[in-house]
């Protein structure tokens, strides 16, 4: 499998207090790769660097062999980040809110059109989408914004704990998407504390904390490492 | 440059909502309602005014004196009793505003050169502007009677003499100079009439400058409290389009909303002052030949002004966003640009700029927003070192502040940047 993102011993200060001290990690494509660990551990920051938000202090990222530092524009054109909280225009309808977010990854009107589509069977909001956003539940609002993360087919869709907030129905639909559009070639580079989630979804996985990669592998192979039943006892097993 | 229309619409979209339509409307009919009462009360006003009259001397001059006051276009109305207190009753019942009391005497007073004493009397039935300008009718009627009544002294006294030529042997002819053009003219006259016919720039400059700060503050802040701005900023459309198409959006909605509210000043101007244009008459005439007419290059050279105070503002106003952790925050954050427009537009309107003390004018000189203010009154005077120097530092000041603003959005400030009112800090 091809290496798409290339993340190289990076670092992070924010004044004096260094968050990232260091990680590496590697993307395969169509890979769903999570990161999981603590509050604080990192994670959030480390998804906000490669998606262009903060400004690596040290190290490397490279995605399809582009530099962040010298190209974050082939950066933004590749991927799509849906972060942790995230809202969408209140006064916008849900299929102008996707219009609106098509019209920055192509010219064409076809391809807009093909975006929406993807992203209303995503959304799966039915006739809702026509309403504006401002009305929406929190789980909807989620859900469009999922759907507006993976319309793209983006080379990598960097989804900080994509399933906040929603219910247990609503969040095995967002796994099952993830899942589907992974099949199809997409990368996905994950964070969420929820380490079960992250062991049902991630091909491999990081675990992080304190701003250090503690370990690296798929879930069954940390599960071996560790002996443990599942993730979280490895998470547990590998901080001690 | 699709993508920036695409952002450009959005924003406008966000700006022009229900609320904001609903407020221009509002502020317009406000503006025009006020301006038909006044105007309404303004002709009560002009309009022939009625005096109650009692003459108890009903003597050869007081019935002159009455004449004299319908030839000024009072309405008289003579009361048909010997007592004063029956005729303040009947005044009141007739519901007149004024009652003049001629004593009885008054001939045989004035023919003997004595100072007679006459009474009289306002009711007041409402503490309204309109009222208030009742008060000057007295006056008027005073002026009147004695001017009626020492002419027809000295005609008696001296015929062959004219009252006028002796009561005012010196009259003057008002000449005004502007740079080398002479006209006759008061100072006064043309001074008010100039002041008249640009009160409107500063109202816009201020309004524009205020209207599109606050829009773009508070679109900056909304998407932080909505939490919109981090999936915008990781959009393939770079940060420097991002700021100039909040900057352009609020440049257009301020502008436009400074029109209505300019279309509704002016008809509530109106009202007040009625058309300058139609009641100056000869002004016009000499404000040409002084000079002081705003020709093309002069009003592009306002509008270069104009734009680049709009620009300054919009750039500063694009960091204190970046500032605002959420809408709440950001009117607050709007107070220090408010007052940095407020302060030059007070004193344009009551000091003149230039005579300023040193530090006070080194202040003023040094915000931005003050060189417009100037730039119509230097226009005319022809002063323009002061327009050139103005436009070249505000010029400086945007391409600062645009930079700054810009580097703001490309680093990680645009997300970590705000100011804690609670703590009184910055955190970077």
């Amino acid at each position: 499998m091809a290496v798409i993102l290339e993340v190289e011993e990076l670092r992070k200060y924010y004044g004096q207090f260094e968050a990232l001290k260091g990680i590496s990690f590697e993307v395969n494509q169509g890979e769903i790769f999570g990161l999981i660990g603590p509050n604080g551990a990192g994670k959030t920051t480390t998804l906000r660097i490669i998606a262009t938000l903060l400004t690596l202090s040290a190290g490397k990222v490279k995605l399809l062999g582009y530099d962040l530092k010298e190209n974050p524009e082939k950066f933004r054109e590749n991927i799509s980040y849906l972060p942790e909280e995230a809202g969408a225009y209140r006064n916008l309808t849900g299929v102008d809110y996707l219009r609106f977010m098509a019209k920055f990854y192509d010219q064409s009107p076809e391809e807009w059109a093909k975006f929406i589509d993807r992203a209303v069977n995503i959304a799966d909001l039915g006739p809702r989408l026509k309403d504006k956003v401002g009305t929406y539940s929190k789980g909807m609002v989620r859900k469009l914004l999922l759907a507006r993360a993976l319309m793209t087919k983006p080379v990598l869709a960097i989804l900080d704990e994509p399933t906040s907030g929603l219910d247990v129905i609503n969040s095995l639909e967002v796994r099952e998407i993830i899942k589907r559009y992974a099949r199809e070639g997409l990368s996905v580079l994950l964070s969420s504390h929820n380490m079960l989630e992250v062991e049902f979804l991630s091909d491999r996985v990081a675990l992080i904390d304190q701003g250090r990669i503690l370990a690296i592998g798929t879930p069954h192979e940390l599960k071996e490492k560790y002996q443990a039943p599942n993730l979280e006892v490895v998470f547990r097993r590998a901080v001690e | 440059m699709k993508k920036f229309s695409n952002l450009l619409i959005k924003e406008i979209r966000e700006l022009i909502n229900k609320q904001l339509i609903f407020s221009f409307l509002f502020t317009f009919f406000l503006f025009y309602l006020i301006g038909q009462v006044a105007r309404t009360e303004a002709k009560k006003a002009e309009a022939a005014r009625r005096v109650a009259i009692l003459d108890l001397d009903r003597s050869a001059v007081s019935r002159g004196l009455l004449d004299n006051l319908r030839l000024i276009r009072f309405q008289v109305e003579e009361l048909e009793t010997q007592d004063k207190e029956e005729a303040i009753a009947k005044a009141q019942e007739k519901n007149l505003p004024f009652l003049l009391i001629i004593p009885t005497g008054l001939g045989e007073g004035v023919e003997k050169l004595e100072t007679e004493e006459i009474e009289t009397y306002s009711f007041l039935r409402s503490f309204s502007m309109s009222e208030a300008r009742y008060s000057d009718v007295f006056r008027v009627i005073l002026e009147a009677a004695n001017n009626y009544l020492s002419n027809e002294v000295l005609k008696k006294k001296l015929p062959e003499v004219s009252p006028d030529n002796l009561k005012k042997p010196l009259k003057s002819r008002d000449f005004v100079i502007v740079r080398n053009q002479r006209a006759e003219a008061s100072a006064s006259a043309i001074a008010g009439f100039v002041y008249a016919q640009s009160i409107f720039v500063p109202i816009i400059l201020a309004m524009i400058l205020i209207y599109s700060s606050q829009m773009v503050i508070s679109a900056i802040a909304l998407e932080k409290q909505n939490k919109t701005l981090e999936t915008l900023l990781t959009v393939p459309i770079s940060r420097s389009s991002i700021v100039a198409a909040k900057m352009l959006a609020a440049g257009i909605v301020g502008l436009l909303s400074a029109l209505i509210y300019l279309a509704g000043f002016r008809w509530y101007m109106k009202g007040l002052t009625g058309d300058i244009t139609a009641a100056a008459g000869g002004v016009t005439k000499i404000i040409k030949e002084l000079g002081l007419t705003m020709t093309m290059g002069g009003s592009i050279v306002l509008v270069i002004s104009l734009f680049l105070a709009i620009l300054c503002a919009l750039a500063l106003a694009t960091i204190l966003g970046v500032l605002a952790e959420d809408y709440r925050s950001a009117q607050s954050l709007i107070m220090p640009l408010v007052f940095m427009v407020m302060i030059p537009y007070i004193l344009s309107i009551f000091a003149d700029l230039k005579t300023l003390s040193l530090p006070a004018k080194i202040l003023v000189y040094a915000i931005p927003f003050s060189h417009p203010f100037m730039t119509a009154q230097n226009i005319l005077l022809h002063n323009y070192r002061s327009i050139v120097f103005g436009i070249i530092y505000m010029f400086l000041v945007f391409i600062v502040l645009v930079f700054t603003a810009a580097r703001i959005f490309s680093t990680d400030r645009v997300l970590t940047m705000k100011l804690r009112w609670r703590r009184k800090a910055v955190v970077l």
